[in-house]
């Protein structure tokens, strides 16, 4: 299966894996690495210390005193915990909607009794009132579901729009810059790891939902899934087993790309002093210290080295695969 | 052809008011953050004669619920819940809210004013474009200027050809707050070199310097921004301009041309160099919206006094209708984008001309 192959890797890739293999590693073993020092509390005695100096600072200390060594490891922690789960869950998020919009399109056609019950359902979770009614509705649609299984007979049915409203979100969150929509969502709800988790992944979507839909247009059309409808396949089937799995083909080279990303983005973000509270370590706080202190050479350089270094991992990743696969 | 305009443009100036009122709706859903904040402006008149009771307090909040327009409920529907039933029940409001207010008001041509500082929207939003302007639009313009030098330098095949590529991507990879931080800490940097000044574009200049004095201290100010933002900007147009025209220097026309006897620079510059424009037209009509939004960070890094760094204090200060403001003009820059790109391919594609 095309899946599971994978093209080899040549030794640039190799070295980005063994790079990203230590961050995710020095990441996840943060808390019990033996660090001298915690990242969130201060060393007065020693401020905007350079590297090697007394007191055990092996990477020195920023102008608040805290240990730059323990920002950095405790840094990536912050930055791996957010930039995975948003990369991945924006793909899935993607894949979902974009599958769907290329698959079905403008013209897939529900039948009447599931709309009813749709409608009563939403009016009752929404408590719309009189709930009770919607209730009754759904009930009715569930009913009628039931008694045209039975009896095979046609009911009228209407076009669900799926392609028209998952394109119509994706060129909403498309229309001004990343960067500034998250800034102008990010001011107006207290903003937590979580929320800016939520954050991430729903500014992140239409990219790889566009790619995938742009991949299951052609996917759709292939012989194996008129094989498939042909064997009397239901179409839900049809889709998630057979039709979905080629069509995030894309989505396997661009994921590094999306990761490179949002750590990008995270790291603007607490470099402008957005979204995560200023006591989660990460490395853009830490380089925005630097403004504070420009003698301080190592409070620039450690944190945009990591950083450099990882991004063109993540984009080695991605750019060779594209090229291979 | 005017037809597909015509829709595209519908279609996208109806995300734009879409994309705005969410902005809208979910900043002012936390109204009293933003209370908080504006209500010391108010609490330091009265404080000064008056020991505040609490009731006095409280008239003063409410003043000032009332001064932002914040004391209507938000939408036309609104759902609180009911205690004394014990569920949530929904309520129409009428056109006494705070989303038709603002909408009314923003047909009629009133953008609202500023809760931070009473000033209205369009002016502060102008003075920061008069800044972010003149920045990003020549960091544009050398961006792609640079890019096409490059991008045709590359297709001829020199010997430094894959170095080249090899630093473009590398200087694509990295965000554009490590590339300004870097240019700020070497050459705005009293240890090292300072050759160019880190702030104060925004203060008071001297009165004695002359108008060539104030161009020049204005031209200082904006190197190292433009600088940062351009190289950020115009390796991804490069490589893909480079990409587009080794794509088309393969094809039977560039063959021949070739054949014709025309030397390489003639065959890249008259005949494959406009077919591997169209994919740049679209990419550099993208950089519209980036322009206006101002690079947000390189306005914050450099203290300018720009759009980005607007939008951002706003986010910060809950100054929601400079926020809002600003998120709409980004949309109208998007819907000239678009007007723009279609326009290009126009001139560049006598395809799209002929169909039409």
């Amino acid at each position: 299966m095309a899946i599971l192959t994978f093209a080899p890797l040549s030794w640039a890739q190799k070295l980005a894996l063994l790079w990203l293999g230590l961050v995710v590693l020095a990441a996840g073993l943060a808390p019990v690495l033996p660090l001298p020092y915690r990242p969130g509390v201060p060393d007065l005695a020693h401020l905007a210390q350079a590297p090697f100096g007394p007191g055990r600072h092996w990477l020195g200390t920023d102008p608040q005193g805290r240990d730059v060594l323990s920002v950095l490891v405790f840094g990536a922690r912050t930055a791996m915990l957010l930039t995975l789960p948003a990369a991945v869950m924006a793909g899935l998020l993607g894949a979902a909607a974009g599958g769907a919009a290329g698959y079905w399109g403008n013209t897939t056609r529900l039948a009447a009794p599931w709309w009813l019950l749709g409608v009563g359902s939403t009016w009752w979770a929404l408590r719309l009132p009189v709930p009770l009614l919607g209730l009754v509705v759904a009930a009715l649609g569930l009913g009628l579901t039931l008694a045209t299984r039975l009896y095979r007979r046609p009911v009228p049915a209407w076009p669900v729009p799926i392609n028209a409203v998952v394109m119509g979100a994706a060129t909403t969150l498309d229309t001004i810059p990343r960067l500034v929509l998250v800034v102008a969502l990010a001011a107006s709800t207290a903003v937590s790891q979580p929320v800016l988790l939520a954050l991430l992944t729903l500014t992140s979507w239409p990219y790889p939902a566009r790619l995938v839909r742009a991949q299951m247009l052609r996917v759709r059309a292939l012989p194996f899934i008129e094989a498939a409808r042909a064997a009397g396949v239901p179409a839900g089937q049809i889709w998630l087993r057979h039709a979905l799995p080629q069509a995030l083909q894309p989505l396997r080279t661009t994921l590094p790309l999306s990761i490179a990303g949002l750590l990008a983005l995270e790291s603007t973000l607490s470099f402008l002093g957005i979204g995560l509270p200023p006591d989660v370590a990460s490395w853009g706080r830490l380089l925005a210290t630097a403004r504070e202190e420009p003698t301080a050479w190592w409070i620039f350089l450690f944190p945009s080295i990591l950083l450099i270094i990882s991004m063109l991992s993540l984009n080695a990743l991605g750019r060779q695969r594209r090229i291979l696969g | 052809m005017v037809r597909l305009v015509f829709w595209r443009l519908a279609r996208t100036g109806l995300a734009v008011w879409a994309l705005a009122s969410a902005v809208f709706l979910l900043s002012h859903r936390d109204a009293s953050a933003a209370l908080l904040l504006a209500a010391p402006t108010a609490f330091d008149l009265g404080a000064t004669h008056t020991a505040a009771t609490p009731a006095q307090q409280l008239a003063a909040q409410r003043a000032v619920q009332q001064r932002l327009g914040l004391d209507r409920p938000l939408f036309y529907l609104s759902r609180n819940a009911n205690p004394r039933i014990g569920r949530v029940q929904w309520h129409w409001n009428g056109r006494r809210n705070q989303y038709h207010r603002w909408a009314a008001g923003l047909l009629h041509g009133d953008w609202g004013t500023s809760f931070r500082t009473g000033q209205a929207v369009p002016a502060r939003l102008r003075a920061a474009l008069a800044y972010t302007l003149p920045l990003t639009g020549a960091a544009a313009v050398l961006a792609v200027l640079a890019a096409l030098a490059l991008a045709q330098r590359l297709a001829a095949a020199p010997w430094w050809q894959q170095p080249l590529r090899v630093l473009l991507t590398a200087v694509h990879a990295l965000p554009l707050f490590v590339v300004a931080l870097a240019l700020l800490l070497v050459f705005a940097n009293p240890e090292v070199v300072a050759w160019f000044p880190a702030y104060g574009l925004d203060q008071s200049p001297e009165v004695e310097a002359s108008a060539w004095g104030h161009l020049a201290t204005y031209l200082l100010h904006l190197v190292l921004p433009v600088a940062a933002l351009t190289l950020t900007a115009m390796p991804e147009l490069a490589l893909q301009l480079d990409a587009a025209l080794a794509r088309e220097l393969r094809t039977g026309y560039a063959t021949t041309a070739r054949a014709k006897g025309l030397a390489e620079p003639a065959v890249i510059r008259h005949h494959a160099l406009r077919n591997a424009l169209l994919p740049t037209i679209a990419q550099v009509t993208e950089l519209l919206p980036a322009l206006v939004a101002g690079a947000v960070v390189v306005e914050v890094v450099f203290a300018l006094p720009g759009m980005g760094r607007l939008l951002a204090e706003a986010a910060a200060a809950r100054d929601y209708p400079v926020l809002v403001g600003g998120v709409l003009l980004t949309g109208a820059a998007r819907l000239l984008a678009l007007l723009l790109a279609d326009l290009l391919y126009f001139w560049a594609d006598p395809r799209i001309r002929w169909q039409s």
